[in-house]
């Protein structure tokens, strides 16, 4: 993993919502920070570096920094995490940490409490080899009203995009797949999204 | 499928505003383009300053896209449609209405292309439509509660402001982090016509619109009705017109019923009255409707800030953080009363006859008639009526005694808050405290026992400078000797059903002592005039200036040789053991006079009548609590009737019109009342 690339990217959905998306394995949670690099930053009453969230292959552990609890016990080491579980961070933040799609590893991270990131983003992606959005309710984000899916998958240190039919990626066209960049826009004939690098 | 969506917080994933979900798959899609498409493209920057990120929706006059600032501050930015016409000098007063559940507008901008942009709050949380889509068959009771109150506070400020809504729908509801947000106000006024006729037109909004605006007339009641939509369709999970087309929905509207059945009370009387066809039977406001339905469990921050003016019959429970209703002084009026009942009862009588009478919109000559008719049927059961008078008054005098002091031994009585009269019934007399004499609401005749209670007067009087004043006294002397002589001519007439006309001597006499009655209470009430000042002593000073005046009248009556003849069937005085100061021989001397005349001057407070600030120029009810009461004093002195009541009645009708009176319009009233 090339250090120098940023590990994460906002992804703006048209009509749907805009997403963090991390890459990197290993994500660290916590208070934003400028002089520190928080892969996910909360604006919460929180540590800047509180917890992390480590990919091993398939599956995930929380590594807590400081208070976290995990389903309602507290979490003093690295702990699985699970389809569905409930985190709590320090007094207020819960996060619901859910991996909707079984052929991915990619897991999405929502707010039970009111906080949001910064910036804001209505959730957050861990992206291991793919990001499925479409109108499937197990996408990593649901698109009600697209027709297809679109798929942003991961190949070496590359993003691709894939869906069918054709499409525009930054002016050009392509047709069942294109490479993209962290600051692409990929626009088909039913949905537009732009990532951002942050 | 994932979390179930709580109480005010719906899902982020938000699509397409305006399809209202599975119970409208008929109705035609609006927009050129598919639903996720927008002009703009994430990273554009139209205009200065703000920077898009994404497209949120396609609302009803154009898209909205979600942009950041340069500093990162959060904007929602909604392009106006070029085909639509959009007066900005219109929009304005809607820029600055602030409310808890109002979504802010900050600014209305022009891009170099020409179009309109309106930069607003940007609500993170969804809509109210995925609240309802959440819940196919309605949602709890309390959570549409939850949400009404909130549209409810928001539009109610609207309309406080003059401002309709007129686009009232779940798509222009949000909710953000639990406070209920309104948007979308006051824009559909200042977009003309044309709109109206495109295809393009958001086919959301039909399902929520009043009949009468197919018409083009139409007032805020139109939010009502969209009110009473919403309000169905939060509890019932559709709404209640549907069709296969804008016109069969729009005909609904027209003729059809709505079916209510599925609602529980009070939601379905409320929603019936508010979807009725004719605006004139529906809520009249939105507080009103507010006051038809329970209070939430739990009241949303802001949620329960009506405009002020407005009753609000909301117990806020546990941390109202948006702040308690104002209340008004209409509504509600705290009163601290520690009278007694009978009292208390007697004065709410009497305060109902007088509005009853006042209220009874007859003319001037029907009300005289009147009068005199009343007068008479008094009159002649006089001999009935003065004894019962006098035992009821011992009677109400002894228990008030013993009432006092078992109260005493009691303790003080705590204060109790009674609401005022409704304010529909009597508007003059409920609201008095603000713009009339603070006179009317003080107790007659009984200060209370250990405080001196000044009056206030509750409008300003400039006072003039004394020479004017001085000047107008004069002027008031002279037309008050001219009434009184009238008055006394009137007094003699009504008074001689008896047959016996009094004699010259008697009208002499009879004319005399009104005119120096009325100077006599003309006089203190101009130096009283507009000031504050205790009520007993102005009263002690009136009994002085009685008791002179009974001496007068003495002097007056033994000068002219008067013999003040007893009606035939008063009794004789010589029944009486009243000393033999008071009267000799049946006719009554120079203590009599004074007592009389004194006790008449401190019983009333005759300075009032002549306060430029009094209620209106000529109270007939005053003119006939003074008969009364000088009937009563003189029928406890034993005094010949029906002499003083006639003098009393002069001096009161000449004090009446020949003193100055403000018309209050033209008084100053105090800031703070």
């Amino acid at each position: 993993m090339d250090p120098s690339q940023p590990g994460h990217f906002m992804l703006w959905v048209d009509a749907v919502g805009g997403f963090l998306v991390c890459l990197a394995d290993e994500v660290t949670i916590g208070q934003p920070v400028p002089c520190r690099a928080v892969d996910v930053p909360i604006l919460a009453d929180i540590s800047s570096r509180h917890a992390r969230i480590i990919r091993d292959g398939e599956s995930y552990l929380i590594d807590a920094i400081r208070q976290v609890r995990l389903d309602g016990r507290a979490v003093s080491r690295a702990e699985l995490l699970a389809n569905g579980s409930r985190i709590v961070l320090g007094e207020g933040v819960r996060l619901k940490f859910r991996r909707p799609h079984a052929l991915s590893s990619t897991v999405r991270l929502d707010f039970d409490s009111r906080h949001r990131t910064q910036p804001a983003a209505d959730a957050v992606l861990l992206m291991a080899d793919s990001c499925v959005l479409g109108p499937d309710p197990r996408s990593h984000v649901v698109c009600r009203d697209w027709p297809n899916e679109v798929i942003l998958y991961r190949h070496g240190e590359q993003l691709y995009c894939r869906t069918s039919g054709s499409f525009e990626v930054d002016g050009f066209r392509c047709k069942g797949r294109g490479r993209i960049t962290h600051n692409s826009r990929v626009e088909g004939d039913e949905f537009s999204i732009k990532l951002e690098e942050i | 499928m994932p979390e179930q969506v709580a109480a005010v917080e719906p899902k982020p994933n938000n699509s397409t505003p305006e399809r209202p979900g599975d119970s409208m798959p008929d109705l035609p899609p609006s927009a050129e383009r598919a639903a996720a498409k927008f002009v703009y493209a994430s990273g554009s920057q139209p205009l200065a300053g703000y920077t898009i990120k994404r497209g949120v929706g396609h609302g009803g006059f154009g898209e909205i896209y979600y942009a950041t600032s340069d500093a990162g501050k959060e904007v929602a930015l909604k392009l106006v449609r070029r085909n639509l016409d959009i007066e900005l000098r219109g929009i304005q007063h809607c820029l600055n209405l602030k409310h808890p559940n109002l979504l802010s507008l900050f600014d209305i901008r022009q891009d170099d292309r020409g179009d309109t942009w309106v930069v607003m709050e940007y609500i993170s949380g969804g809509h109210m439509e995925d609240a309802i889509v959440a819940h196919p068959n309605g949602m709890p009771a309390d959570e549409a509660l939850a949400w009404f109150h909130g549209i409810a506070a928001g539009v109610a400020y609207l309309h406080d402001r003059g401002i309709v809504h007129r686009d009232l729908k779940p798509g222009n509801i949000f909710a953000d982090e639990g406070v209920v947000k309104v948007g979308d106000y006051g824009l559909s006024k200042f977009i003309s016509c044309s709109r109206r006729s495109g295809q393009t037109e958001s086919v959301g909004t039909v399902h929520y619109m009043a009949p009468e605006v197919a018409n083009g007339r139409y007032g805020k009641e139109i939010d009502i009705y969209a009110l009473g939509i919403i309000l169905y369709e939060m509890l019932t999970g559709r709404v209640p017109f549907e069709g296969q087309s804008v016109g069969e929905v729009l005909m609904k509207h027209l003729t059809a019923r709505p079916d209510l059945a599925a609602l529980a009370e009070p939601y379905r009387s409320v929603v019936a009255r508010a979807l009725e066809k004719d605006p004139q039977r529906r809520f009249r406001s939105v507080p009103e409707m507010i006051a038809a339905l329970p209070a939430p469990a739990q009241v949303p921050p802001g949620a329960a800030r009506l405009p002020s003016g407005a009753a609000v019959g909301l117990g806020v429970s546990g941390g109202a953080s948006g702040g308690l209703p104002p209340l008004s002084g209409h509504a509600v009026k705290a009163q601290v009363v520690d009278e007694e009942p009978i009292y208390r009862a007697l004065r709410d009588a009497a305060a109902k006859l007088r509005t009853a009478w006042t209220e009874a919109n007859l003319a001037t000559p029907v009300k005289v008639i009147l009068l005199v008719f009343g007068l008479f049927v008094l009159l002649a059961s006089w001999q009935v009526l003065i004894p019962l008078a006098i035992m009821a008054l011992a009677f109400y005098g002894l228990y008030w005694v013993i009432r006092k002091s078992v109260v005493e031994h009691h303790g003080p009585v705590t204060a109790a808050v009674r609401p005022a009269v409704s304010p529909q019934t009597s508007p003059a007399a409920a609201a008095p405290g603000r713009y009339g004499p603070a006179y009317a609401r003080t107790r007659r005749g009984r200060p209370p026992a250990n405080r001196w209670h000044a009056e206030r007067p509750a409008a300003i009087m400039v006072l003039r400078p004394p020479r004017e004043r001085f000047a107008q006294l004069v002027g008031s002397l002279l037309i008050g000797a001219i009434v009184a002589v009238a008055m006394s001519v009137v007094m003699v007439l009504l008074f001689s059903y008896h047959n016996a006309r009094p004699g010259p001597e008697q009208c002499a006499w009879l004319g005399l002592m009104s005119i120096a009655a009325t100077w006599s209470v003309l006089v203190p009430s101009k130096f009283w005039e507009g000031t504050r000042g205790e009520v007993s002593s102005r009263r002690f000073i009136m009994m002085l200036i009685g008791l002179a005046l009974g001496a007068l009248a003495f002097a007056l009556a033994a000068t002219l040789m008067v013999e003040l003849p007893y009606t035939r069937n008063f009794p004789e005085p010589s029944n009486y053991r009243f000393p033999a100061a008071f009267y000799s021989g049946g006719r009554p001397l120079a203590m009599a006079y004074m007592a009389c005349f004194g006790t008449l001057f401190l019983v009333l407070r005759w300075w009032r009548q002549a306060d430029p600030l009094r209620n209106s120029r000529l109270s007939v009810w005053s003119m006939i609590v003074s008969v009364a009461m000088a009937a009563v004093v003189a029928s406890a002195w034993h005094f010949p009737q029906p002499w003083l009541p006639m003098v009393a009645g002069a001096v009161s009708v000449s004090v009446q019109l020949a003193s100055p009176w403000v018309h209050p319009n033209k008084r100053l009233r105090p800031q703070n009342v």
